[in-house]
């Protein structure tokens, strides 16, 4: 990850990449459910046709919004990839879910109202659990910079093994997926914040989702440290366990989502404070 | 220098007393000039500061002066505590009489000076002056509209400007005596500043305001009785305790100062009194919440900072703060009153602010100073919008703001970027709890005890929480704001009163302003301050578009983009329209029905009484280990 | 550049009963299934009227749900089509000359593909949905035309073939079939 031409190649094709492994969590669930599933461009079909429907939207403001959704957390992932300030890019990334929950209250739907609701819960489950992984990166690292992980010649994993647990742990909040997907489900509240969008303004929280993918799996792949290879076998394994759960589990309500993460999840990462703090490991 | 100094303390009581008798278009440009003089003043100051601080002593009759106005001040206590029956008020009062005239006959009198100016009281004094300036000009209009005598409107401001006046001389005054005397004097004003509308409820809250005040006064007299009677303390002034605090190694004056803040600062179990304050009308919670009085509690712990730190005190200290920090956070997911939402708030933000002055490493009280000065500028803006918002718009529950972005756009941008400023990253407060994660983390590293690496490690659990917390009920309160329900035709500002207009404009072009400009602040104003409190240079350094405080990296680049990219692409979100493109119905299953839209709630009244209670052992714990040390 | 070929590869079912019998809803989760999985198609039921392009019809359209349809209906952007699936559906079936509803739903909006049966098979729905996949491809952006139906009367019940009934006359500006 240090060279530039490389990092500047990733933060560009970003999208493309995240549509790619959504195409490819798309086939892998097919699979697993003893189906054929969808071809593997996919979702680019989809976005495809997406530019091609009338232009429909509720309202300025909230169509705004979801381009903006899009942009700023493109702009995370670019700081993520150039191995920028990790609180920093926490922030960032959550200020991008602050604008598409502000969008999903800025119209009056009542689903759109819901799903910005559990998706508010639902940063106030993860966001903790991520800072504290900053925080015992910096404790490890002495600088929050990320590049000093992906530079880190022991794996960050060895190090942090408990963090990466946390990590798999809130990991489905933080996309979507079963059992925490209260946020977007889809037979209670109609995709929650995305509800409302239409056309081409959905094809930007469309997308959005595709980022989403990238930063998440570029955290996993940041405990691999230098290690690119350790690095990939971690997301392919992160890969196939998310998909098993989303496939296997049934959905949980907020409340025991918000249990999970802040009794379960956050002891983890303390603990895996304490120990990086004590030198433990 | 003393003059001008001087003229800070003098030039608001006479404005105040002229305010009393003036009719109402002269008082308009005495107030308007009076707080354009101060500002100025303020300013200038801190513009031809030296390296030395300024000291200056004043007459000896001063001296006598001050202690019958003491008593007199306390006679008044005592005699509201008897006529509206309130034991606790009179009974405390009575003590500190009691205590007080014992302490005046042991005073000793040795040669020193009663007022201290350095670089941190003349940066209180700029925000003193030029917030509650604001809140004075604001005023006019406000309590205009209030339904009372033309006295009392006159009163009010009256009272605005003494209040004033007795900051100046609070951020000023070295001799604890003093210090005493003025501290009564803002309780006082915050007194009659809660129960101004003299309903029955005003009356109650403001003799709650009263009797946990008069707390910290009998802290602070508690800090004198053990200087004088401490060998080798003797003389009862900051500037002499903090020189002498290493040598004599007794923390328990330090104690009683840090009490006397948090007192002030709201923090559980006393946080009661501030959340009470929102019945006042609105510029008096302005100048309670935001410029002036709850600022004395992080300025207490800063001027003692020096001689706290690394101490046991300052470890309870910070654990209180943290954890006051988390559940005043928990405790305004509960409510639903604009207002009290910004007291809850307030609370939270004052501990963290208190916090970092406690640790006291030379990037803790840069972040302290910046939070100080972010917190009061846009804390100030939105408690005057709540303001507008209650007498243009006649909207106090959030819930009821949900049409406020259509009738009022001006006034929603400014809760927008007011709520953003206390949020987001490129804003000041943001940077400011950063640091605090960052110099936390140092200090688990740097303190070799296995049992304070783990106190840190759950302070920053706490402040970690506590901040996700916040952000979801910035969220909530912004939701319910943004929410419209279709296409606006053109957005048009709304017509507010030139002085409403005026107010809060400046306050809008100073938030921005003042964080685009962050990277020459922090070198050129905050780390200044920061150094005297300290006593030793703070390391800024420029390099490679990354601002280094000490040990700590600030990536300018991203946080500028991230200031162009979100704030002001929300703020944007407001105003744009798109052209060409169909506008369609919400969805809603194909039914037709009016949507009443509810956020969720959170009750914590079960937990209330455990954080009192929690805060009350913290208290306790603080004095313990002061006097165990 | 032609997006037109895309519409028929990422086609987004909306699903809607109005007032059928819920045989035709199972065929048509049935079609979701693993066995018959019109996933590879690239569909997905996305239950929302915003973000999809073929719509399922199943009932007769009962007096309640039939402004639904229609407010339904119209949240769906261009370009979209409409499949009628089911007996009850195209002609009223088993419910026709009911007092709660008229002949099918080809009345209230346009339909381009009808799916006989009375529960239509998984089959027979992917059939028309491919078939409905084709009118798809050449359908532009503007907002379908209304046209007056001739309806036939309830009364005399005879085995009418109702697609040649269904075909448009001119009624000269009149008011659609929405007023
Ligand atoms: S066509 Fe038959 S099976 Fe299908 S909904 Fe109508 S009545 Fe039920």
């Amino acid at each position: 990850m240090n060279n530039i031409v490389v990092q500047i190649l990733l933060i560009a094709l970003a999208p493309i990449l995240g549509g790619l492994i959504y195409g490819l969590e798309r086939k892998v669930k097919a699979r697993m459910q003893r189906r054929i599933g969808p071809p593997l461009l996919q979702p680019f079909y989809d976005f495809l046709k997406f530019a091609d429907k009338r232009k429909m939207i509720v309202h300025s403001t909230h169509a705004f919004l979801g381009l903006l959704h899009f942009v700023s957390l493109w702009f995370a992932v670019a700081v993520l990839i150039m191995g920028g300030d990790f609180i920093l890019i926490i922030f960032l990334h959550l200020l991008s879910t602050a604008v598409i929950i502000l969008a999903g209250f800025s119209t009056r739907s009542i689903f759109s109202h819901l799903g910005a609701n559990r998706s508010a819960i639902s940063v106030l489950a993860y966001e903790p659990v991520l800072i504290i992984i900053a925080i015992s990166a910096y404790m490890l690292t002495g600088s929050f910079d990320v590049s000093a992980l992906y530079a880190s010649e022991i794996p960050v994993l060895f190090k942090m093994p408990l963090a990466f647990i946390a990590l798999l742990l809130i990991l489905p909040v933080k996309l979507k997926k079963s059992p925490f997907d209260v946020s977007e489900a889809h037979q209670e509240v109609v995709g929650g914040v995305e509800l409302e969008y239409s056309g081409i303004f959905y094809e930007a929280v469309y997308t959005a989702k595709w980022l989403d993918y990238i930063f998440v799996y570029l955290l996993v792949f940041m405990f691999g440290g230098a290690n690119i290879w350790l690095g990939l076998v971690l997301v392919a394994l992160t890969f196939i366990y998310i998909n098993a759960l989303d496939n296997s589990t049934a959905r949980v309500n907020y409340k025991q989502m918000l249990r999970f993460c802040l009794w379960v999840a956050l002891p983890i990462a303390f603990v895996n404070l304490l120990l990086t703090m004590f030198g433990v490991l | 220098m003393a003059p001008i100094i001087v003229s800070l303390f003098i030039l608001p009581v006479v404005v105040s007393l002229l305010l009393l008798f003036l009719p109402k278009a002269a008082a308009k440009v005495l107030t308007i000039l009076a707080t354009l003089t101060l500002s100025g003043i303020s300013l200038y100051l801190y513009y031809s500061r030296g390296d030395q601080p300024i000291q200056f002593a004043v007459p000896a009759i001063v001296d006598k002066i001050v202690l019958i106005a003491d008593f007199a001040l306390l006679a008044y206590v005592i005699a509201q505590g008897f006529l509206q029956r309130n034991i606790l008020v009179w009974g405390l009062a009575a003590l500190q009489a009691g205590i007080l005239a014992y302490l005046a006959m042991n005073m000793p009198h040795g040669e020193y000076m009663q007022f201290y100016v350095d670089n941190l009281s003349l940066f209180m004094f700029i925000l003193i002056n030029v917030v509650s300036g604001v809140i004075a000009i604001y005023s006019l209009k406000y309590i205009d509209e209030e339904q009372c005598s033309p006295f009392r409107k006159k009163y009010f401001l009256s009272t605005i400007f003494w209040f004033i006046a007795a900051m100046n001389l609070l951020s000023a005054a070295d001799n604890l005596e003093y210090f005493y005397l003025f501290f009564e004097l803002t309780t006082i004003a915050s007194y009659l500043f809660i129960r101004f509308r003299l309903d029955k409820e005003s009356k109650q809250n403001a003799l709650t305001a009263l009797w946990m005040n008069q707390i910290g006064g009998l802290a602070i007299l508690g800090a004198i009785a053990y200087t004088i009677f401490t060998p080798g303390y003797g003389v009862p002034t900051f500037s002499h305790l903090l020189t002498q605090a290493p040598t004599v190694g007794v923390i328990l004056p330090f104690a009683f100062l840090a009490i006397a803040g948090l007192v002030k600062g709201a923090q559980y179990p006393f946080s009661k009194w501030l959340i009470g304050a929102m019945v006042a009308p609105t510029p008096v919670s302005a100048l309670l919440h935001s410029s002036t009085m709850v600022k004395i509690a992080p300025f207490i712990i800063l001027k003692i900072s020096p001689a706290i730190q690394g101490t046991p005190v300052a470890t309870v200290i910070i654990c209180l703060t943290a954890f006051v920090f988390i559940a005043a956070a928990i405790g305004a997911l509960a409510q639903d009153t604009f207002k009290k939402i910004l007291a809850h708030s307030t609370i939270a933000l004052l501990a963290l602010m208190i916090l970092m002055s406690a640790v006291g490493t030379p990037v803790a009280v840069t972040a302290a100073l910046m939070l100080i000065f972010f917190h009061g500028v846009s804390k100030c803006m939105l408690f005057l919008n709540a303001g507008i918002m209650e007498h243009v718009f006649h909207m106090k529950q959030t819930s009821s703001m949900t049409k406020l972005a259509e009738v009022g756009p001006y006034t929603s941008l400014i809760v927008a970027v007011g709520f953003m400023s206390l949020l987001l990253p490129p804003f000041g407060a943001f940077i400011g709890k950063w640091f605090s994660i960052e110099t936390l983390g140092t200090i688990g590293g740097a303190v070799i005890t296995p049992g304070y690496k783990l106190i840190s490690a759950l302070i920053l659990v706490m402040i970690v929480c506590g901040g996700a917390v916040l952000s979801l009920l910035y969220f909530k309160v912004l939701g319910s704001m943004i929410s419209r329900t279709g296409e606006r035709d053109k957005v048009k500002f709304e017509k507010l009163h030139p002085i409403y207009r005026g107010t809060m404009n400046f306050l809008l072009v100073t938030v921005l302003l003042c964080t685009i400009a962050l990277p020459w602040l922090i070198p050129g104003y905050f780390a200044p301050v920061a150094a005297t409190i300290i006593k030793s240079g703070v390391p800024v350094a420029f390099e490679g578009f990354a601002l280094t405080i000490d040990n700590v990296k600030l990536p300018l680049i991203p946080m500028i983009a991230a200031f162009v990219l979100l704030p002001l692409g929300i703020i944007a979100a407001m105003f744009v329209r798109f052209k060409n493109v169909d506008r369609a119905k919400e969805y809603a299953c194909g039914e037709k029905v009016e949507y009443n839209f509810a956020s969720f709630y959170f009750t914590t009244e079960k937990a209330t009484p455990y954080f009192v209670y929690a805060g009350i052992l913290f208290f306790v714990g603080i004095l313990l280990v002061g006097y165990l040390m | 550049m032609k997006l037109n070929k895309y519409r028929k590869k990422s086609p987004w079912i909306l699903h809607y009963n109005a007032g059928g019998c819920n045989g035709c809803d199972i065929e048509i989760l049935a079609c979701l299934g693993p066995k018959y999985d019109i996933e590879r198609f690239g569909m997905i039921n996305s239950g929302n009227p915003k973000q999809a392009d073929v719509m399922l019809i199943t009932g007769p359209v009962t007096k309640r749900s039939r402004e639904r349809l229609v407010d339904i209906y119209s949240q769906m952007p261009e370009p979209k089509v409409v499949v009628a699936c089911g007996s009850c559906t195209c002609t009223g079936g088993v419910f026709r000359g009911m007092y709660n509803c008229e002949g099918g739903v080809d009345q209230y909006i346009p339909v381009d593909v009808y799916v006989p049966g009375c529960g239509c098979r998984p089959e027979q729905i992917i059939a028309g949905v491919v078939e409905a996949l084709k009118k798809l491809e050449n359908k532009t952006k503007e907002i379908e035309k209304s046209v007056r139906l001739e309806v036939a009367p309830v009364e005399s019940d005879n085995q009418i073939n109702r697609r040649e009934i269904a075909a448009p006359i001119n009624n000269g500006g009149k008011p659609s079939v929405f007023g």
